[in-house]
């Protein structure tokens, strides 16, 4: 459940809102900076939020840096290196609410598919002078390291919860962020399930809503940029899509930016790894 | 009333039905093709609709085929039922505006627009008829549904075609038609058989000024719904399927299809019955201009059965399955006196992994197992005469004053409101009110005290809205719609001794309860308060209490979870406070409120002494977000709290109280 500021009771008022400017920052580590310009689009609404809180920090917007301390710190990018460990445990002890925002800071991210590999060969793999780079042998959610209270999840993160949660930030009341499944969105929108119809494989039922059922309004499977749903049953869709798939390629669907995330990285690693640890796809699974 | 003369439109004439339509100031709503599927939507014509096209559908599988003829509707039924127009997916509820302390909720509603649906099945048509009576069920009905409803004339189409996730047979509301539409139509390949239904419909068909259809072609539209009755046959045999459900809910196989199930809510999306509705709130940044609309939900969300403070009442898939078809084929029919299935399909076709409610019925409550009769809630219909009508509409808000605040612990304060509203002044203790300040979600807050020019209201902040409204200051507004529910029966304790059990903050809406006692003292037995708290600084209204505890005719013992050196009273739960008790319960009538548990093991407490079910009150939690029966999520068995509680007899609740996940 997402916190919100303040906490004491009676402070969630209008009045004490007000009272007081939030000191926000926005701070990345192993990320591409798509969610931080996600905050930048919301353009024209971003001043008037400007005016109802502090933004102290924020390198992709403003040259004004802080080291704290943040009412509200909210973090992109997964945790990749030793320096980014002591620096989300410095960061967190200047925060009251720190937002992981993006698959990356959520789940890891879709450089924490190199978890699955050796960390050396994936070092000479990418770098030619792989001593000069001191990373860590997995990528991690932000979660691995420090408390988090709130979660924006997506890749990128959804401009409509964003607002949300900013809005609901500066007026004192719970952010509505729901935990159902992209199904719902894709019902109310009156899309035809691509699932069923067209039998493209879709992890909208085990995904988490906030996207507005983008990539299934345009004829596309769900591919579960949001990370698992609340009681996502990834191992029963597992089941159902295996029927005419081999085991690679079940496994390779749940295998993508949040594929770290518990309930996915179950799904993959019962369908021997993500692609390229993958034995050549020769048996097929239905039986 | 099914016009007796039966009408003949030639294929080629079909266009000059819509021109009537249109004519009549209504937009076409009818199945066409997109993304290889059928849905409903806007035609301009009839060339739009699905000539040619059939669907072939089996659990988690539907694709359109090519029939090999020129029909338009061997389709059978769209993707998406009717509801999106009687019911849309989001439809907006208020408009709150602030300014400075003055709050004003305005219901917003829009004109509904004068549709035709044309293509409507037998079992869309049962639908429609059983959403209505959903919708407009108890003593407050949905003026939004009834509205759109009744703006649409319903060109219906008796099938000619079938596909093997049909079971209308079953659910005995089809193939034919059979009233609930305007006009019928049964195609065949040089035309329709047209039938009117309805006045409204016979208006539109004596325009056309068609010829009789001829004795032959009547034959063969009867010999085609026959042939499609006799394709689907009888796969789901309902005879006392109602009580063999209620016989099977600790049935193994709710776990097992809980295992395969997803709780992604597409069975109950696509359900042309499903009703359940959230409530979201939005406002602006400065909480000056709120808004909330209503969205479709599902008992499969999550967020459905959770209450304040993050408890959830079904936290299993395997509780939301139970629910959803404990529902649709039992407790639907104590609710509205009817199947909540019409035999479409679509939960069959539409489920992500082919979960087939046909196999699981015959699996959970096999035809002929025996359905002994067991203790279940009896119907709110039966079970006592109905609660009098509140006297205020779902969109009916009303804007209080506060007069006084009074901080009665760290983290519980009570609001005194002034309003002259009668039916607010005209509450029952026990009743309760939605309270709604802009932007801020809209908790039920159970009323305190009936004051003759107001309403005191008790609230614990347990989140931001409860913060919100125990935040205002003297002066400041809030927005009200109530009363709600049904209150304490205080008549039936006429002659009894009154026992009365508060735990918490539960003791507020027992507080209306006890002064309605005491007003009337004489009239009454022994009274009894049983007062538990966590610690002694959570006790409520601790002076009144006192000033209660020292008068002669009335008993107050209290207790508290956990206590300092402060407190020289008792330290324990509140059933320990009747350890000493060695009054007769036969002759009492108990009143309670407080967390669940507590009134379950209180409950046996007071069976002990003699108390008997019927005589033993209590009001549940339940997540209450209308108010009024219609978004679904107050459910608990056959009830809903908020409309036919929350004050139940546990007579009433039979085993559905305290049950776990229902």
């Amino acid at each position: 459940m997402v916190a919100s500021l303040p906490t004491e009771p009676g402070r969630h008022s209008p009045r004490a809102a007000a009272a007081k400017r939030p000191r926000i920052g926005v701070v990345k580590f192993a990320s591409c900076d798509g969610c931080q310009l996600t905050i930048l689009d919301l353009e024209d609404e971003l001043l008037a939020i400007a005016e109802k809180v502090e933004i102290v920090e924020f390198a992709e917007a403003t040259s004004r840096r802080s080291a704290g301390p943040f009412d509200v710190l909210f973090v992109e990018g997964s945790i990749s290196t030793p320096d980014q460990v002591e620096e989300i445990a410095r960061l967190r002890a200047v925060t009251r609410l720190l937002v992981t925002i993006g698959a990356c800071a959520t789940a890891g991210g879709i450089q924490a598919i190199r978890n699955w590999l050796d960390h050396e060969q994936v070092r000479h793999a990418v770098y030619p002078e792989p001593a000069f780079v001191d990373s860590l042998a997995m990528a991690h959610p932000v979660a691995d390291f420090v408390h988090v209270d709130a979660e924006l999840r997506g890749c990128p993160i959804s401009p409509g919860q964003l607002r949300e949660f900013l809005i609901a930030l500066v007026t004192g009341r719970r952010p509505q962020l729901p935990d159902e499944a992209v199904c719902l969105e894709c019902k109310r929108r009156g899309v035809v399930c691509v699932a069923v119809a067209r039998g493209i494989p879709c992890l909208g039922p085990v995904t988490r809503t906030g996207c507005g059922a983008l990539c299934p309004a345009y004829g596309r499977g769900c591919y579960g940029c949001f990370g698992p749903r609340e009681s996502a049953n990834t191992g029963a869709l597992a089941a159902w899509l295996a029927d005419g798939r081999t085991t690679a390629e079940v496994g390779r669907l749940f295998a993508g930016f949040t594929a770290w995330s518990a309930p996915f990285r179950t799904v993959i690693d019962a369908h021997g790894g993500p692609p390229g640890m993958t034995p050549e796809p020769s048996e097929t699974t239905d039986a | 009333v099914v016009a007796a003369a039966a009408a003949f439109l030639p294929r080629t004439e079909l266009g000059r039905l819509f021109e009537a339509l249109v004519a009549d100031g209504r937009r076409v709503i009818g199945p066409t093709v997109v993304d290889g599927a059928v849905v409903y939507d806007e035609l301009a014509s009839p060339a739009e609709l699905p000539y040619g096209w059939r669907a072939e559908t089996a659990p988690g599988i539907y694709r359109l085929e090519p029939s090999g003829r020129e029909r338009a509707f061997d389709y059978t039924i769209g993707v998406t039922a009717w509801k999106r127009y009687t019911h849309p997916s989001i439809v907006p509820l208020s408009r709150a505006h602030r300014e400075g302390n003055q709050v004003v909720v305005e219901s917003v509603a829009d004109a509904p627009p004068r549709l035709a649906f044309f293509g409507a099945r037998a079992c869309e048509l049962a639908a429609l008829a059983i959403q209505v009576r959903a919708m407009r069920a108890g003593p407050l009905g949905d003026a939004d549904h009834a509205a759109r409803r009744d703006a649409a004339l319903v060109v219906a189409v008796e099938c000619a075609t079938s596909t093997n996730t049909c079971f209308c047979t079953s659910m005995g509301t089809g193939p034919e038609v059979d009233g609930g539409a305007d006009i019928v139509l049964s195609e065949l390949e040089a035309g329709f058989v047209v039938r009117t239904a309805s006045d409204a419909g016979a208006a539109i068909v004596d325009g056309l000024e068609l010829r009789p259809a001829a004795p032959s072609e009547k034959d063969r539209v009867a010999a085609q719904v026959a042939a499609v009755r006799t394709a689907i046959g009888d796969p789901v045999p309902t005879e006392g399927l109602p009580t063999r459900l209620r016989a099977a809910l600790d049935h193994p196989r709710w776990a097992e299809v809980a295992d395969r199930c997803l709780a992604c809510a597409n069975c109950t999306l696509v359900c042309p019955t499903c009703f359940c509705t959230s409530v979201t709130v939005a406002s602006d940044l400065d909480n000056i201009d709120g808004t909330t609309e209503r969205t479709w939900d599902s008992c499969f969300s999550a967020g459905f059965g959770r209450v304040a403070g993050d408890a959830n009442f079904r936290p299993k898939v395997r509780d939301r399955y139970r629910q959803w078809l404990t529902h649709k084929f039992s407790t639907w029919w104590d609710q509205f006196g009817s199947t909540g299935c019409v035999g479409c399909g679509r939960c069959i076709a539409w489920c992500p992994v082919g979960i087939d409610v046909r196999e699981e019925l015959l699996a959970i409550a096999p035809a002929g197992a025996p359905s002994p009769p067991i203790p279940w809630p009896v119907s709110p219909a039966q079970g006592r005469a109905p609660a009098p009508l509140a006297v205020v509409g779902p969109a009916t808000h009303v804007t209080a004053t506060v007069r006084s605040v009074t901080f009665e612990t760290l983290d519980t304060a009570t609001l005194h409101l002034a309003t002259s509203d009668a039916a607010l002044l005209g509450a029952r203790p026990g009743q309760f009110v939605m309270a709604e300040l802009p932007g801020f979600a809209i908790p039920p807050i159970s009323i305190s005290r009936i004051e003759p020019d107001g309403l005191a209201l008790t609230i614990r902040s347990v989140g931001p809205a409860t913060a919100a409204l125990t935040g205002l200051t003297p002066g400041a507004e809030v927005s009200l719609r109530g009363p709600l529910g049904r209150g304490w029966p205080v008549d039936a304790a006429f002659g009894h001794d009154v026992v009365i059990v508060a735990g918490g903050i539960g003791l507020a809406p027992l507080r209306p309860l006890i002064d309605a006692v005491l007003a009337d003292r004489p009239r009454f037995g022994a009274v009894r308060l049983y007062l538990g708290a966590r610690t002694p600084r959570d006790r409520l209204f601790v002076a009144e209490m006192s000033a209660l505890a020292s008068r002669a005719d009335v008993e107050v013992a209290e207790i508290v979870d956990r206590a300092g050196p402060e407190w020289f009273g008792r330290v324990g739960v509140v059933t320990q406070l009747f350890d000493q008790a060695t009054w007769d319960g036969s002759r009492a009538i108990a009143f309670m409120c407080g967390p669940e548990r507590m009134m379950q093991a209180t409950a046996s407490t007071l069976e002990r002494l003699g108390v008997r079910p019927a005589a033993t009150w209590l009001t549940l939690e339940r997540n209450m977000a209308c108010g009024v029966g219609t978004c679904g999520h107050c459910q608990l068995g056959p009830f809903f709290v908020c409309r036919d509680g929350p004050v139940f007899s546990l007579a009433e609740l039979g085993t559905a109280f305290g049950r776990e996940g229902l």
